[in-house]
């Protein structure tokens, strides 16, 4: 089975646990406890094939900064998630797309934009066509989602999935590890 | 090499309210040298030593920690009070402090008086001193923190702070002080179009003077162009208020900060407004002969290497910043005009702010010449900036230095983030203030080396400054695929990417490290192992009670120089060889204050859902198992009792299992990566822990 690393990342309290718990878990965390690093792991079909997606869940755009360049190198596929209720979560996004670029140094990585929180629509400062902008600018795909209310979540990471699988078809890896229960080196 | 500590954990110690953290210390006795002195070896060697034990709160109710400005025998706790008033406002409010502080004067002040208490009774003394002590920290708070009282209109905490004074103190200097501070609040309010007055005429002069702006890149004067940005950060940096930086105040970010960081803002708006300077007069005209592109990048790197002898770091920042934006990066062709030694000197500029082990480089650089008066700190290979300054040959002019504040606000940020605003039962978590407090006072330091800057205006420049036009991502994209058209598949970035010497060092919590571990020492000069300096402190002020001067939090800091011998000669720079590389990572002397450690859950159903394989939390110094455990619970979101779960450390070929009651801190192998297993305990028997033994199957 073919594995894929995803990086979940953008500033903090956008809902990148959030997003990431509902997708692996099921379940929406209410409350806020900042994350350093977490990892994840879930399997599930897309169009058709078995992938394990190996989720790393990160600590705000600001924090951690130590520890940013290594997840880059490592991760095939990148969401990048602001809040549509903050805007200065929007901007943040950019310095990101940027560094990790630099850190894969390619100009096309794997990438979903995703403005997250889009049941709070009364609180909305981003507006859509901004995201779908900066998206188009990106050269990337872009949706919004809510955590809270299950909305596109799984869009999301198959999304991604499917742009990891066009970039580099078939690069099957090594023999599996066993599913489930955790791996340490 | 190994020295004895001269500070042993004790252990900790739980009251109603409080939990401390008790330390006990050798003092050691000055005795006369030998020569100078008849008496015999043997009459002195017993008086040598003297085991004392002292105890600092670790967290508390606000309550608690207001009482702690005051030790038990009542003297000044001189590093808790500028910790709590450097950090107060992240778990109170002012009014709700100064209010605690009034009523515990009036509650020793009553004690006083009571006639039970004759003078002769013990009490008396203690609580006099306790007062006095009292005001001497509202002396503090007023004259380090007057922001604090402002509160327009009506002042409200500054009135009851007159309203105390009148009542206890009369005619003391701190009476006095108020009804000063007062007077200039409201003369502030009522006269507040005063002080601007004569600055009216500004905006006039201005606009009428907008069309004879005379700048224009490439042909601009650098060093002046670098002095004139310098100007206006440093305005901004002096304004800069270190707690507004906080990682509760600052990074909050769905919270609106406009308000309560507002200085922090505008150091970072300045910061981009220069950034969208460079994009933009790189940009905006796509028209222009690429060599004459290339001259304007030219002018941004010699801005650039100008801001560096003057020790900005905060425009060069913005400038490399700018540069190194998508919009201006992918113009392949213009770099490519560029002479080799202007690429050089772009490289060493920008290996400056390199990520790389953690902003080392920048560190490093703050750490030398922070307060240093020259700038004369570079790296072995940076060749052109080694020209340069040897160029600008004898000292003479001494500056001062504008740190990148993104550093600062990053640990911040780090610190609020991985430690708990409060521990077990609520209690707030003070030993996270001191922790915090190490950044602010470094903060403080650099801005007391701003003062060294003697910039004269020019009001050209500020001309030039508001008539660039900004463009937005989008705009500067599209100009620079106007200047050069996409290519695809676009093949190598330009310009080169910086060399990295070091990439496998990214460590976990370098930052964390290097901060606590760099700062600690920053106050006192001799460093011995494994205390940090507040605990020094205190403990000095049991021989000198006086060390503390009103107000004097920033000004008696000794310079950060001195913390830079300690603090990273543990350290390798970036071009020099790697650092011992051990996983677990401990790359100063003293090791870090804290580790990041990976947690994993398991349990024996089988999950058919997604499956956490690890969370991350914070280990610090002190925790005992329980603790951990409890750490690890919450992350992990189980319930129920740490005694029922054991913790494991996994090393190559075995697991450790962790003692019931073992300081964590010190019981892991830092030779390993720092994953941990925790599991329910197989049964539950008494005892089954620290067998060490491997465990079932693992791979
Ligand atoms: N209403 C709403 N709240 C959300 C959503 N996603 C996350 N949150 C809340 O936002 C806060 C921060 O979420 P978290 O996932 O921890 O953010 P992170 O810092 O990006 O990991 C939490 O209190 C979440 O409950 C969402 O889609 N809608
Ligand atoms: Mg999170």
């Amino acid at each position: 089975m073919r594995e894929y690393k995803i990086v979940v990342l953008g500033s903090g309290g956008v809902g990148k646990s959030a997003l990431t718990v509902q997708f692996v878990q099921g379940i929406f965390v209410e409350k806020y406890d900042p994350t350093i690093e977490d990892s994840y792991r879930k399997q599930v079909e897309v169009d058709g094939q078995q992938c394990m997606l190996e989720i790393l869940d990160t600590a705000g755009t600001e924090q951690f900064t130590a520890m940013r360049d290594l997840y880059m190198k490592n991760g095939q596929g990148f969401v990048l998630v602001y809040s549509i209720t903050a805007q200065s979560t929007f901007n943040d996004l950019q310095d990101l797309r940027e560094q990790i670029l630099r850190v894969k140094d390619k100009d096309d990585v794997p990438m979903v934009l995703v403005g997250n929180k889009c049941d709070l629509e009364a609180e909305r400062v981003v507006g859509k066509q901004q995201g779908s902008n900066l998206a188009n600018h990106f050269n990337c795909a872009f949706m919004e989602t809510s955590a809270k209310a299950k909305v596109n979540v799984n869009d999301v990471f198959y999304d991604l999935v499917r742009q990891i699988n066009k970039k580099s078809p078939k690069e099957d890896k090594k023999p599996q590890k066993k599913p489930i229960k955790c791996i340490f080196m | 090499m190994f020295q004895q500590p001269t500070w042993r954990l004790w252990g900790e110690e739980r009251v109603d309210g409080a939990i401390y953290t008790v330390y006990l210390k050798k003092v050691r006795y000055h005795r006369p040298t030998r020569s100078a002195s008849s008496e015999s070896d043997d009459e002195i060697s017993h008086l040598e030593w003297e085991t004392v034990r002292v105890r600092f709160v670790k967290a508390g109710t606000v309550e608690r920690l207001v009482e702690a400005l005051a030790t038990d025998d009542g003297e000044l706790e001189s590093t808790y009070v500028n910790v709590f008033l450097a950090t107060y406002r992240s778990f109170a409010e002012c009014s709700r402090v100064l209010d605690l502080l009034v009523r515990r004067y009036e509650a020793l002040a009553a004690e006083d008086t009571l006639p039970a208490h004759a003078p002769a009774a013990p009490g008396a003394d203690h609580s006099h001193q306790h007062r006095k002590t009292l005001v001497a920290c509202l002396h503090v708070w007023l004259d380090t923190y007057p922001e604090d009282f402002r509160q327009p209109p009506h002042h409200p905490a500054l009135q009851q702070l007159l309203a105390f004074t009148q009542l206890h103190l009369p005619g003391s200097e701190l009476h006095l002080k108020v009804l000063q501070k007062l007077a200039v609040f409201s003369a502030e309010r009522n006269g507040g179009a005063h002080v601007g007055g004569g600055v009216c005429l500004a905006p006039g002069m201005r606009l009428s003077a907008h069309h004879t702006s005379t700048y224009r890149l490439p042909h601009v004067p650098h060093r002046h162009f670098a002095e004139q940005l310098t100007r206006m950060d440093m305005e901004l940096f002096k304004k800069l208020v270190p707690h507004q930086c906080l990682g509760a105040i600052w990074s909050r970010r769905d919270k609106d900060r406009s308000h309560d960081a507002a200085t922090v803002l505008a150091t970072v708006n300045q910061f981009n407004a220069v950034s969208f300077r460079v994009i933009s007069t790189i940009l905006v005209e796509p028209n222009l002969r690429p060599a004459d592109r290339a001259e304007i990048l030219a002018a941004w790197f010699d801005i650039a290497r100008e801001l560096r002898v003057l020790k900005n770091f905060s425009s060069l920042k913005a400038i490399i910043s700018g540069l190194q934006s998508n919009a201006v990066y992918r113009l392949r062709k213009t770099w490519a005009l560029l002479p080799k030694e202007k690429s050089e000197l772009f490289e060493e500029l920008a290996r400056i702010f390199s990520e790389d082990n953690n902003r080392w480089a920048q560190r490093e650089l703050l750490m030398r010449e922070g307060t240093a008066k020259f700038a004369d700190t570079v790296g072995e290979n940076d060749r052109q900036l080694q020209k340069l300054l040897h160029e600008r040959g004898s000292p003479g002019v001494s500056h001062g230095t504008i740190p990148y504040l993104g550093t600062f606000l990053t640990d911040l940020t780090m610190i609020d983030t991985a430690i708990p605003d409060t521990v077990a039962d609520g209690l707030i978590n003070f030993d996270k203030r001191r922790k915090e407090f190490e950044v602010l006072a470094q903060i403080k330091l650099l801005q007391g080396a701003a003062n060294a800057y003697h910039l004269p205006s020019d009001a050209m420049f500020d001309r030039w400054f508001d008539s660039v036009i900004i463009l937005d991502d989008r705009e500067a994209y599209q100009l620079s695929c106007q200047i050069e058209p996409p290519t695809n598949p676009p093949k190598e970035r330009r310009p080169r990417k910086i060399v990295d010497n070091n990439n496998q060092c990214h460590r976990k919590n370098d930052s964390i490290a290097s901060t606590s571990s760099s700062n600690s020492s920053q106050f006192y000069c001799e460093t011995d192992g494994a205390a940090n300096a507040w605990k020094r402190d205190s403990l000095e002020r049991r021989t000198s009670p006086t060390r503390l001067s009103h107000g004097s939090s920033s000004s008696s800091l000794p310079s950060l120089d001195v913390s830079l011998s300690s603090a990273n000669s543990g350290q390798k720079p970036p071009n020099g060889k790697a650092p011992a590389t051990s996983p677990a990572y401990a790359n100063t002397r003293n090791g870090p204050d804290f580790y990041i450690i990976r947690v994993t859950y398991e349990s024996d159903c089988v999950e058919t859902e997604g499956v956490v394989l690890y969370k991350s939390i914070m280990l610090s110094n002190n925790e005992h198992t329980p603790q951990v455990i409890r750490n690890a619970m919450l992350k992990l979101n189980l319930d129920g009792d740490p005694d029922a779960y054991t913790l494991a450390q996994v090393l190559p070929d075995r697991e450790m299992v962790l003692p019931a009651n073992a300081n964590v801190y010190y019981a892991v192998n830092t030779a390993y990566n720092l994953n941990f297993i925790l599991r329910p305990r197989k049964s539950q028997q008494a005892e089954p822990v620290a067998n060490g033994k491997p465990k079932n199957k693992r791979n």
